[in-house]
């Protein structure tokens, strides 16, 4: 057991107890009193969180399967007007959090809102709220999380697509298949593990989504959690509802990494096969796959977009009391910090894993990326109540000054739970990168005369040099986007553009909401159209 | 004292916590000597390279290079250390350095050798990749990757280089110069080498002696044309597929009788008492075609090997023996038709088990 004590060692272990302790402190809660909202809440509203998780859950999985299926569908198969730009565009979506597409959705039908003065224009004056539909509520989270989050299962299921080999589609006509029966006979059971991964990401983050919800007043397990915290201020309730929700999504968890292997497997039977070609599209057909791809990328992307552009424009007083370049740096202060960190880490993990074989370090490693699984608003309570626990019976019975503001409301402890949250973008990232690189290069290296050191900075680092820069460039969009980490644990007066919107609109100043969204779309669009190719895999198999 | 070069002794190869091979123990007497190991697929011959290596430790046994100890129980040098250079079987060059790169990281290994004898020119020359030096790995075709790793290997001037298929995705067409070109470079620069082949012609071509690994043991260490005429056990016989065993009696210390073929004289290379029962080695070349012998046989198959012919016979006990006959020769015997075989049959080499 000593001999494995090595850098490589202590380094997954540390970033192991650290994602730990929240998944540990939740599940403490059960042997902890909580107070009377417990009793209230279980005979009120639990029934109501639980079933309302799980009708959005069921909508929003329905939706992102069509919507990302067939998209991915129709780019990947046929050629029509703009195919080439719709592959990359309808990853846009992205940029737009699902609480800032629930704000455009209420801004643009409420009573007097856009759709009212576009009526307004056209038609002149007359009682329009009546007959505009009102997008809020349930249907309105639905849609809000289900036009962010299709692109998880269009980029998987494209990917799948892309790799499918024209032999397998000649064998489908070969067999006299339609075009319709070899998309569901061949097709879609061949891309089947991808769709699968795809959906599961999507079910992680409905179940942890928290702006939107919140915003439409729905209550679900994450806002449950948020207000036994804020409002009942009863830690151990909410970290029991989390529990609960952990169970869940752990399970989905392991369905997506199940599904995921698989569909690797998919992607490496490409060698050696035919590549497909893309069939043209005619007239209404080539007209219809063109709606369908622009009306998809225009409400997911284009619509919020334009919503948040115009709201800007109309009250430029909030775009001027925004502070733009104090959010900025904030924002760029917390990816710097946080993308170091993570990259530092995943870099010795990864790196020890390669050169140890050790199958304790493994089973680490695998536990250290859990952390993506666990929602924002959990890992955050969490962490708070772990902090308060440690500095309650540890710090304070040796003796020592408390440590709870140096983690609490603080920069320090803002960036550990960012870590907890996308230590697994970085991990898995940079795992990619190193599995391209076959392990008897290290051999040769050392044969060569190379050290660890030398073999590591002078054949390792020059290599994953775009994986790093890729990762990077996924944690500044995980973080720009990122709301109940940050809002429950930034230090005070330190806002990012997420937070300022989410404030703007819980006040009801939906107005001024839309400046720092619009900021907040603009820079993550900026950012997925850098990283587009990585993340639609083309230079990157 | 340590009179061999290079000696591995009673080392049991391990992968994993596996043995692959064990108890095994050869030298290489000289430096400069090339040795090769045979064996089929997947038998543990990777192993002992990368174990000699230093990319694996031992629990069993020593090896020694040179009088010093690289791997024993207690003592391992690290591979950076050994001054051992492996050309690995799979793509091992550097992904994000071009092939003149990579082969230029290999000289940079021992370039204050006092005796260095290759230079780049001459290893790009000999092994035909001046035309891809700018191109990287990705690049190449897998037999052209092949001939870069064999050049940077060579090129570090090591004590030892060791060889893993060096050839094997090298086309049939090109193999043979390479061979000659690859023999010639280890010859000129005095490198202690051990190749792992599965391909005996390869082993018996470039090595001075052969080991046969077969059922987790060395089988058989010894010089290429005893390992294909006095093969020492019955697995050697079956690996090489050099033969068949026919069953015979002892009849004297000269001479051995069996149903089909009558009387076999001979020298026996190892003494069997008069009425032993024992399995007779007979290869394609013991025997000798005889339009004019009454000793006739059934003709069950027939391979062109554009040198020669090897047929099958079937003898009436159910046997199944194989012949040599020079493709030249007069005329050619169809499947079910009678061969002659030269009467009386003398076997220089008898081999019996």
């Amino acid at each position: 057991m000593l001999k494995n004590l090595n850098i490589w060692f202590l380094s997954s272990l540390i970033v192991s107890l650290i994602v730990l302790i929240p998944i540990l402190t939740v599940f403490s809660s059960f042997f902890e009193d909580t107070s009377n909202y417990y009793q209230i809440l279980k005979d009120t509203f639990l029934f109501e969180y639980i079933s309302n998780s799980l009708i959005l859950l069921f909508f929003v999985l329905i939706f992102t399967f069509f919507i990302g299926t067939g998209t991915a569908y129709l780019v990947s198969f046929f050629e029509f007007p703009l195919s080439n730009f719709f592959k990359w565009a309808l990853i846009l979506s992205f940029a737009v959090p699902p609480y800032i597409y629930a704000y455009s959705l209420t801004a643009f039908f409420e009573n007097y809102g856009t759709a009212f003065t576009i009526l307004k224009n056209l038609f002149g004056d007359a009682n329009y709220n009546e007959n505009i539909p009102k997008l809020d509520g349930m249907f309105g989270a639905i849609l809000s999380i289900t036009f962010s989050l299709y692109a998880y299962v269009y980029i998987l299921a494209r990917a799948s697509f892309l790799y499918q080999s024209q032999n397998l589609i000649d064998l489908g006509k070969n067999l006299g298949f339609s075009k319709f029966k070899s998309f569901y006979k061949v097709i879609l059971p061949s891309a089947r593990p991808a769709i699968i991964a795809g959906l599961s990401l999507v079910a992680m983050e409905t179940l942890a989504e928290f702006g939107a919800v919140d915003f439409f007043s729905i209550n679900t397990l994450t806002t449950g959690i948020y207000n036994s915290w804020i409002t009942f201020d009863d830690l151990a309730f909410a970290n029991r509802i989390s529990s609960f929700l952990l169970l869940f999504i752990f399970s989905l968890f392991i369905i997506e990494n199940l599904s995921r292997k698989k569909a690797k497997y998919h992607f490496n039977s490409r060698g050696g096969l035919k590549q497909k070609k893309k069939t043209k599209l005619y007239g209404s057909k080539s007209f219809l796959a063109f709606i369908f791809c622009f009306f998809i990328l225009f409400l997911s992307f284009l619509f919020p977009l334009s919503q948040m552009l115009y709201w800007t424009l109309k009250f430029p007083e909030n775009l001027f009391d925004l502070q733009i370049i104090e959010l900025f740096s904030n924002t760029l202060y917390l990816v710097l910090l946080s993308g170091l960190l993570l990259i530092v880490f995943s870099l010795i993990a990864n790196y020890g894993n390669r050169v140890s074989k050790n199958k304790a370090l493994n089973f680490l490693s695998t536990l250290s990326i859990s952390g993506y699984a666990i929602p924002g608003v959990i890992l955050a309570i969490a962490f708070i109540t772990f902090i308060a626990w440690f500095d309650n019976n540890i710090i304070k019975s040796l003796g020592f000054i408390s440590i709870k503001k140096f983690f609490i409301g603080s920069i320090l402890g803002l960036v550990l739970v960012y870590f907890i949250r996308f230590y697994s973008l970085a991990f898995n990232g940079i795992k990619s990168g190193y599995e391209k690189i076959n392990i008897s290069v290290d051999e040769s290296a050392y044969l060569l005369g190379y050290s660890k050191r030398k073999t590591f900075m002078n054949i390792h680092v020059p290599f994953l040099r775009n994986s790093l820069l890729f990762i990077i460039i996924l944690i500044s969009l995980e973080i720009i986007r990122e709301l109940p980490i940050t809002l429950i644990l930034r230090p005070f007066n330190f806002e990012t553009f997420a937070t300022t919107a989410y404030i703007s609109a819980s006040e009801d100043l939906l107005e001024a909401a839309a400046a720092p969204s619009l900021f907040l779309i603009l820079i993550a669009s900026l950012f997925i159209i850098i990283s587009s190719k990585y993340i639609l895999r083309e230079n990157n198999e | 004292m340590n009179k061999n070069f290079f000696e591995v002794k009673n080392v049991d190869f391990k992968v994993g916590g596996k043995t692959k091979v064990a108890n095994v123990s050869f030298a290489i007497e000289k430096e400069g000597d090339v040795i090769c190991l045979l064996g089929p697929s997947g038998i543990g011959k990777t192993t002992i390279l990368r174990t000699i290596a230093g990319l694996e430790k031992i629990k069993k046994g020593s090896i020694e290079l040179n009088g010093n100890v690289l791997s024993s129980e207690k003592k391992n040098v690290e591979p950076e250390n050994r001054n051992i250079s492996l050309a690995f079987q799979e793509n091992s060059l550097f992904p994000h350095y071009t092939v003149e790169k990579n082969i230029l990281l290999g000289a940079e290994r021992n370039k204050d050798k006092k005796d260095h004898q290759i230079n780049f020119q001459e290893i790009i020359e000999l092994l035909d990749i001046s035309l891809i030096l700018k191109k990287y790995p990705h690049e190449i075709s897998a037999g052209e990757a092949q001939r870069v790793s064999l050049a940077r290997s060579v090129i570090t001037q090591p004590d030892l280089l060791l060889l893993d298929e060096p050839l094997s995705n090298v086309d049939q067409s090109f193999k043979e110069e390479i061979q000659e070109k690859l023999k010639k470079i280890l010859k000129s620069s005095k490198i202690t080498t051990i190749i792992v082949t599965h391909d005996s012609y390869e082993a018996f071509y470039l090595g001075s002696k052969c080991g046969i690994i077969l059922n987790q043991e060395l089988k058989q260490f010894d010089d290429p044309y005893n390992v294909y005429h006095l093969p020492n056990s019955i697995e050697v016989v079956n690996f090489l597929n050099r033969g068949t065993l026919i069953p015979a009696e002892v009849t004297s210390p000269k001479s051995l009788e069996n149903k089909d073929l009558g009387t076999i004289t001979g020298n026996f290379l190892k003494p069997f008492p008069i009425g032993t029962k024992v399995k007779l080695l007979i290869q394609p070349e013991d025997l000798h075609h005889d339009d004019k012998s009454n000793l006739k046989f059934e003709v069950v198959d027939r391979k062109f090997r554009g040198t020669n012919f090897i047929y099958t016979l079937k003898t009436p006990s159910d046997t199944f023996i194989p012949v040599f006959v020079h493709s030249h020769h007069i005329h050619q015997h169809d499947v079910d038709e009678k061969f002659g075989v030269r009467r009386p049959i003398h076997i220089d080499h008898i081999v019996c088990f």
